[in-house]
């Protein structure tokens, strides 16, 4: 069993410890579970910004004249027709078409591409990317004191732009790339994307820019922002998250992720066949509401009294003020719906996902 | 330190004799574990529970987590303010916080077993 000697660190965790964070183990990381209020951060982040120290993630370079080619196959999105400083979310999928991960990649050169995929799932990625890429070089930094610090809400331009000496032309469209100069810190890559659902950027420190960067963002108004947070906010806006909403026995068109996909049809790449072969999904992925208790995954999901699924995952609601879910639900369910758990029943309501309007491509 | 005119439970409950009843809650380790409560479900009046039994359960943003009588016993009062406003379990758990009374079956057995708040601390600091 872990301790909190071995845990890893961000190259933030004194400023966590400062800020009086209450640090706990995730994916091996001793990470900010919050900074004394989930659920204020989390209005933070929908009101001003909040910002996220997400290092904890995985982060692989792939570099070399083939490198777009075999990303195209061992992925399951299109790689080959990326545009530079762009990035894209995708899916790694198995033989059988399961989710492995999700991911997004970054094309910032020719021949060069960043990717992102969930810390847990970290060295069983890259036992798979290795496995089907055999002639470009794979280089994996997570450990090298880099890291990604996640600045999301309406305040998130112009706090960065006023670091950037006021340049205000950078990622005019969602998913754009680019590169800011930051006064006194040098060249940093940002990209226009997100797990929040608002308008937000990833910054992409180098070590010896992680610890100023969070300071300088935190005296330009961002609200420090911990995973307890990040979970809410992404629930609102609908955002899988693996090991809920996907895993291996999930595949990418019942849980509405068929743009992680683009080309099934035709592309060629791992699961592909299997994804072509595959029925029509009997089940799909709903939102729900409660009114006071919280559906938790692994609750049964309830129609008219038969099973009918199960939910995936639960959290009191900082911005609707209720509990939301999302469950797994099979296609002709009819009849009110109720989540049920160890003898205990209570009624829930199916509502369209995301539950907070996206605001990232504003 | 953590009051020492009570009793406390490995699960995190609390049990303070008040004459021949004992009034129970949760500590604020149980608390500060869960994060902010939105929730609580509460025993009716008149249950009998036995002693490690869940009589209800509380919720957080986070989390959900079941309440276990410390000792066994009827049901006479619950915190039904709660239900509506958590604020005192939140900030207050060993006072205005506090969740039910029970008349006990075996008061001096079940309490004896259970910690002081020396041992306790030890319990919490442990772990940590």
């Amino acid at each position: 069993m872990s301790s909190p000697a071995t845990l890893l660190r961000t190259a933030l965790h004194a400023a966590h410890q400062a800020a009086g964070a209450k640090l706990v183990p995730f994916a091996g990381w001793d990470m900010p579970l919050d900074y004394g209020s989930i659920l204020t951060e989390a209005r933070a982040v929908r009101t001003s910004a909040g910002l996220f120290d997400v290092s904890h993630m995985a982060r692989v370079w792939f570099r070399g004249p083939r490198a777009a080619a075999e990303l195209d196959h061992a992925l399951g999105g299109a790689i080959v027709d990326l545009p530079m400083d762009r990035a894209r979310y995708t899916l790694l999928l198995d033989e059988r078409g399961g989710i492995l991960d999700d991911l997004i990649v970054y094309r910032t050169g020719e021949e060069e591409f960043f990717t992102v995929l969930n810390a847990s799932n970290r060295q069983a990625d890259l036992a798979a990317l290795r496995a089907r890429i055999a002639h470009s070089p794979v280089e994996d930094v997570t450990e090298d004191g880099s890291g990604i610090l996640a600045l999301q809400g309406p305040h998130s331009r112009a706090q960065l732009a006023a670091l950037a000496g006021g340049r205000a032309d950078f990622c005019s469209g969602f998913l754009d790339l680019a590169e800011l100069t930051i006064s006194g810190l040098g060249r940093l890559r940002v990209a226009r994307t997100g797990y929040t659902g608002e308008h937000g950027y990833e910054l992409f420190p180098g070590p010896g820019q992680m610890e100023p960067l969070w300071q300088r963002l935190v005296e330009a108004g961002a609200v420090p922002v911990g995973l307890g947070a990040r979970d809410v906010l992404r629930l609102e806006a609908g955002l899988p998250l693996y090991g809920h909403e996907i895993d291996q026995a999930v595949n990418p068109f019942e849980a509405g992720l068929r743009f992680g996909v683009k080309g099934w049809k035709t592309r060629e790449f791992v699961g592909a066949e299997a994804l072509r072969a595959a029925p029509a999904p009997e089940r799909e992925l709903i939102g729900l509401t409660a009114e006071k208790r919280v559906p938790r995954q692994g609750y049964e999901l309830l129609g008219a009294g038969e099973p009918v699924g199960s939910v995936c995952s639960g959290v009191w609601s900082a911005t609707l003020e209720r509990p939301i879910a999302t469950a797994w639900c099979r296609k002709d369910t009819s009849g009110p719906l109720t989540v049920r758990t160890r003898g205990k029943e209570f009624a829930v309501k199916a509502v369209p996902l995301p539950f907070v309007p996206h605001r990232s491509r504003d | 330190m953590r009051p020492n005119d009570r009793k406390y439970a490995d699960s995190h409950e609390w049990a303070k004799q008040e004459g021949d009843l004992v009034l129970i809650g949760i500590t604020d380790f149980a608390v500060e574990q869960l994060g902010e409560l939105v929730f609580l479900d509460l025993p009716a009046v008149g249950r009998k529970l036995a002693k490690g039994e869940s009589f209800g359960e509380v919720e957080s943003v986070k989390a959900v987590s079941d309440l276990y009588a410390p000792l066994g016993g009827e049901v006479v009062a619950v915190n039904a303010p709660l239900a509506d406003e958590l604020d005192p379990l939140q900030n207050d758990p060993f006072a205005g916080g506090w969740l039910l009374k029970i008349r006990p079956t075996d008061a001096s057995a079940e309490l004896g077993a259970l910690h002081d708040a020396e041992s306790y601390e030890k319990q919490v600091a442990a772990a940590h």
